[in-house]
């Protein structure tokens, strides 16, 4: 896959479609495009997080493993979103599993390289902070929501 | 041949329930049935999609409940009913040949003919899916009359989810886009797991915000999410229509049970454009 392609994909994907061209062009540079089977991982926990994702199509779950029971999906990630934010606190390692649940393609940052970058282009690093930022938010809010257990019998919530 | 009058509740009073008797149930979850209901007598309560019907059980009570699906023949009701206490409780106990008590119907109904022409999202949570499904179900009916339909749909588990066998058939139509989600997945679920309002983002490229007509319905706070969600995501607040569905008693306006700011939801609700709510948002019961 050329920087080009990866850029049109930059180009379109939510995270990254508002950037400058020559952001978008930057990051391409340290970014690959993967493929992944249904129920293959992404990221594991307790592995390095030594990467960043943006998930062009598919749906990935994001989980915990509980021994006797098996996955335990919390959230699922769908294309236009990404995963992953615990590269940017480096070192550090996975404290969830993201595990494939269709066909999914995404583009995977190298969180070594993407770290660099943005510590050289602070503007860039700003942006990008600032949108992981969102993401987290986001994913907070919803896992709010979720502890409220808003469908439950009136008595029970 | 002399046919049978046939009563409607204009020539009626409004407090005198009507006897009905149960045709079907189907139970749809642990706690949750839908009942086919025909009247006893040759009456006609045409309830439109988004409205509600008085439901009563002797000498137990009676209780606010909407229309979940459209009349297979004249006369017929049909109602997806959650046992939460007394009354409804006994109303999900309820079989085949039972009588049961109805008067209605009352309130607002969906905008179904403004949203002629324009797209169309339907956002449920839990039961809220019953009063959206007559919405669906007439939408569908008469689906050239709109441009885009989305349904999208939230609920506690895969258990939980209400209309299964009409839900994997809209899954398969390609006139409909259907998202769904569970807040706690079980071994077997491949779907989405997370909470509605994140199923916006999913669909926009579905929708033209200026004109879509949203309607919604759920508990509150879901309906608060989903409503900020549609705002980024530029549905001006006159298309975003709820279903209040609070408490209430007389459903005629009278006792004032159900009042939000100067809205007596059994009347002037359940169903309101968000842009007549907005000023009263800042009331910590909505
Ligand atoms: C316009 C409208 C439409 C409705 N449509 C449906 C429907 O299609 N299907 C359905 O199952 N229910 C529906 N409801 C809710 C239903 O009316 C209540 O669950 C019922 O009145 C409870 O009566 P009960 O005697 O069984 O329980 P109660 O003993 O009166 O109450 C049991 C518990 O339920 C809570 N509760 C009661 N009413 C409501 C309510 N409106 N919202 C949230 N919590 C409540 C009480 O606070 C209590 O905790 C609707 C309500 C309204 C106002």
């Amino acid at each position: 896959m050329s920087d080009r392609e990866l850029e049109e994909f930059l180009a379109v994907h939510p995270f990254t479609a508002d950037l400058d061209e020559s952001q978008r062009a930057r990051l391409a540079k340290q970014a690959r495009l993967a493929h992944y089977q249904p129920d293959e991982y992404l990221i594991q926990e307790g592995r390095p997080a030594d990467a960043f994702y943006l998930i062009v199509q598919g749906l990935v779950s994001i989980e915990l493993f509980v021994p006797g029971h098996g996955p335990r999906p919390l959230q699922t990630v769908e294309g236009g979103s990404a995963v992953g934010w615990s590269w940017m606190l480096a070192p550090s390692r996975w404290e969830f599993d993201a595990r494939a649940l269709e066909r999914t393609t995404a583009v995977v940052f190298d969180a070594e390289r993407l770290r660099a970058l943005l510590l050289e282009d602070c503007c860039l690093g700003l942006r990008l902070v600032q949108r992981l930022l969102f993401l987290v938010t986001e994913r907070l809010r919803a896992a709010r929501l979720q502890l409220l257990d808003l469908y439950g019998p009136p008595r029970e919530r | 041949m002399v046919k049978a009058a046939i009563t409607t509740p204009a020539a009626t009073n409004p407090f005198i329930p009507f006897p009905f008797v149960v045709m079907s149930r189907r139970r749809e979850t642990r706690d949750t049935v839908t009942l086919r209901l025909r009247p006893l007598r040759n009456v006609r309560l045409l309830a439109q999609p988004g409205q509600f019907m008085m439901l009563s059980v002797i000498g137990v009570g009676e209780v606010p409940i909407s229309v979940s699906g459209l009349p297979r023949r004249p006369g017929e009701l049909e109602h997806t009913i959650r046992a939460v206490g007394s009354v409804t409780r006994h109303l999900v106990a309820l079989r085949p040949g039972d009588y049961i008590g109805v008067r209605g119907p009352f309130g607002t109904s969906w905008p179904l003919q403004l949203a002629h022409g324009q797209d169309v999202l339907l956002i449920a949570g839990g039961l809220g899916f019953a009063p959206l499904r007559s919405a669906l179900l007439s939408i569908l009916r008469e689906r050239w009359r709109y441009r885009q339909v989305i349904a999208l749909y939230g609920a506690r588990s895969p258990t939980d989810l209400l209309y299964r066998r009409d839900l994997s058939r809209w899954q398969q139509r390609p006139d409909l886009v259907l998202r769904m989600t569970v807040d706690h997945p079980d071994q077997y679920w491949r779907g989405q797991v997370g909470v509605v309002p994140n199923l916006i983002r999913q669909v926009a490229a579905f929708f033209e915000p200026a004109n879509t007509i949203a309607m919604i319905c759920g508990p509150e706070i879901m309906m608060r999410f989903t409503i900020r969600e549609l705002q980024k995501h530029g549905v001006p607040d006159e298309h975003i229509f709820l279903s209040l569905e609070r408490n209430m008693q007389c459903a005629i306006g009278l006792c004032g049970h159900c009042q939000l700011g100067p809205f007596f939801l059994c009347k002037d609700g359940p169903v309101l454009p968000y842009s007549r709510l907005a000023p009263f948002s800042d009331i910590r019961e909505f």
